[in-house]
């Protein structure tokens, strides 16, 4: 066995405490909001002086928190319909890039990359003047067609990468043993980049449920969404229930991630 | 006259016994007796950008046949593969198969099966699922699936692996499955592209043999792309030799062998020892040809050439000899190098006007220099066998 010199004793301590310092950053705001979401006091104070349940049981009370509700149910709604609508589009947008050589199909692909970079912002800011313009008024659509911009981005960018690692050759492989594009694209393509796009889906979903800029020009007291209620519940109240909201929140992240992984995971192994 | 009505009823009934046994026969004996369809390129001339990659070339293969394309990357071999699978649409000249056109038929309805350089596979399937693919594109039931899977996995000895993805199979496995979804959908014709390329060398002669039996079995004509001749040798029936888009020699393997009809034939297929001289005088044919060695050669050819013209004399290693006794034909050479190669003993020597010329000898067991064989003195002299065949060709046009 070989002896550990001085050198690598130091490396190893100084790896290992940035690694720890990295960890407290990332995760100790994680456990001091769950912490404080089990208290029992009236404020936002850590160390909670005693654990309860009692917020997550006020959270859930269908009359007091009707409001967060349907906040919450308007984010997952228009996460979800955006999501949907933003990977159909993505994924034909992506089979349209990668079959085309001409230059103007790499510009198309870096404008539909552009709201990636884009400070969300100002986008936020240009949608509520357009729509404006239009005479569109605020509604539930409307805040699926500005999430749909932000959000559809992430699902072309994880379909365009797995599109570009699949061996032209198979589709070739498909047709010559009589398939029909259409058919070769169910059984050969869909398949194959199936992982990348539920990547995409995942990364698009959590991004809508999260958005502040542009939920905060496109809605309204009728159409809340959740981040911009906890906002208001944070300026006006204080209210320990923000903290609640959190911890449902990083419990359902978590959740999906696992279920992501096992459908990737069962993919790849479908996949050899 | 009832008994010529007799004779007539007779032989009625014969000719149309034999009508019908000649409808029932290919029923009967199928595969094997399905009928070899022709397949002929005419005048096929494609060009990218502005490169002529297949340059007027015409080709019949014919029904059952072998025809291997030959040649150096770049020389348009796999462009004309393409071109008859349809992935490329040819700008001038026509592909038929047994007298129709193909042309502008898209590449899912030409029924032809491709063995596709590295298989390609489809990974997310079984080797079952792979077989079955172009079966279920084209709406067979289950059953049919099922059964042709089966018929064709033992066809091709892979039935244990029914199950497997092609990932955990080797790569002669994989090219087994790979021929074997592509005759599960009875083509017409066969392409091969580089089938040999991916294989370990060992594999090679076995799967070699696999393509043969499997090509006249299933009765098919078929096309092999590659670069390496010793596969074209081995299991096609004529080779095409292909350079910078054009075929320059199509014949069978011993004819490109034995009688190139070009120096870039020659010196593509085999390796031979290539020799500078000028022809003394014509014979009735053939030339005598005064080498720059000092060695006076006849020569076997039909080309055209005047005395004092500068030819290029080609010999294959295995045509020559090294002897201890000087000949007016042979050149004295020094020995630099003998290498044992399995059953041959490569001598390399060198002449006085420093030409390096390497011999092929068989090689007796236990030798392994030529030092032995000739005994030890370190100069030979260097000559024609006498089944030795020298090709002649024109130096000023190589």
């Amino acid at each position: 066995m070989q002896r550990s010199t001085f050198g690598d004793v130091t490396y190893n301590w100084v790896i290992g405490a940035l690694a720890g310092l990295a960890v407290l950053i990332l995760i100790g705001p994680v456990l001091i909001v769950i912490a404080t979401s089990f208290t029992t006091s009236q404020t936002l104070r850590f160390p909670p002086p005693g654990l309860s349940l009692r917020w997550y049981g006020e959270l859930f009370d269908p009359v007091r928190s009707a409001q967060i509700h349907t906040a919450a149910l308007n984010s997952v709604w228009v996460a979800g319909i955006a999501t949907l609508v933003g990977a159909v589009l993505s994924v034909l947008a992506a089979l349209a890039i990668t079959r085309v050589a001409r230059p103007s199909a790499r510009f198309l692909e870096a404008s539909f990359l552009s709201p990636l970079i884009l400070p969300t912002l100002s986008y936020g800011l240009a949608a509520l003047m357009f729509f404006s313009v239009l005479g569109i008024r605020p509604s539930l659509n409307l805040l699926i067609a500005g999430h749909l911009v932000v959000i559809a981005p992430f699902v072309f960018r994880t379909t365009l990468a797995s599109l570009t690692q699949l061996d032209p050759v198979l589709l070739e492989a498909s047709a010559n043993l009589g398939a029909s594009r259409f058919y070769g694209f169910r059984r050969i393509t869909l398949p194959l980049i199936a992982p990348g796009i539920a990547a995409g889906c995942f990364l698009a979903f959590i991004s809508s449920m999260d958005n502040v800029p542009v939920s905060l020009f496109l809605s309204n007291a009728r159409t809340s969404m959740l981040p911009i209620r906890m906002w208001g519940m944070m300026e006006s109240t204080l209210d320990v229930r923000i903290a609640a909201i959190a911890g449902v929140l990083i419990l359902a992240t978590l959740v999906l991630m696992i279920v992501m992984d096992r459908l990737t995971g069962l993919t790849k192994r479908m996949s050899g | 006259m009832q008994q010529a009505l007799a004779r007539q009823l007779l032989k009625a009934a014969v000719t149309n016994s034999a009508g019908i046994a000649a409808i029932l026969m290919p029923t009967l004996a199928a595969p094997a007796a399905m009928t070899a369809q022709p397949l002929t390129l005419d005048g096929i001339t494609h060009s990218y950008g502005g490169g002529l990659a297949v340059d007027n070339v015409t080709l019949e293969v014919k029904g059952g046949e072998l025809v291997a394309l030959l040649g150096p990357s770049g020389c348009g071999k796999t462009t004309l593969l393409r071109i008859v699978a349809g992935f490329i649409q040819q700008g001038n000249g026509k592909v038929t198969i047994d007298g129709r056109p193909i042309d502008t038929l898209p590449p899912n309805r030409r029924e032809i099966g491709i063995v596709f350089q590295n298989y390609a596979l489809f990974p997310h399937m079984t080797v079952a699922e792979n077989i079955a693919y172009g079966l279920a594109a084209r709406g067979e039931s289950r059953e049919v699936q099922a059964q042709r899977v089966e018929e064709m996995l033992a066809t091709v000895q892979m039935a244990r692996f029914a199950d497997r993805k092609p990932k955990q199979l080797s790569g002669g496995q994989q090219q087994r499955v790979a021929l074997a979804r592509a005759l599960a959908m009875r083509p017409r014709i066969l392409l091969l592209d580089e089938p040999f390329a991916a294989l370990d060398k060992n594999l090679r002669l076995d799967m070699q043999i696999e393509i043969k039996r499997l090509q006249r079995q299933f009765a098919l004509t078929a096309i092999m792309v590659t670069h390496d001749q010793d596969e074209a040798m081995a299991i096609a029936d004529r080779i095409a030799v292909m350079s910078q888009g054009r075929i320059e020699q199509l014949g069978t393997p011993v004819q490109v062998y034995d009688e190139p009809a070009t120096l870039f034939v020659n010196n593509f297929i085999g390796s031979s020892n290539l020799l500078n001289g000028q022809v003394e005088a014509a014979f009735e044919d053939g030339y005598r040809v005064a080498l720059a060695n000092g060695a006076v050669w006849s020569v076997v050819s039909k080309a055209r050439f005047e005395p004092g013209q500068p030819v290029v004399v080609s010999v294959r290693p295995e045509q020559m000899l090294l002897a201890d006794e000087p000949a007016p034909d042979r050149i004295p050479v020094t020995l630099k190098l003998s290498l044992p190669i399995g059953g041959e003993l490569i001598h390399d020597v060198v002449s006085a006007s420093a030409e390096s010329i390497k011999v092929a000898i068989a090689r007796r067991p236990g030798i392994s220099s030529a030092d032995m064989a000739l005994g030890g003195t370190g100069t030979a002299y260097c000559g024609l066998a006498d089944h030795a065949r020298p090709a002649l060709f024109s130096a000023s046009n190589p």
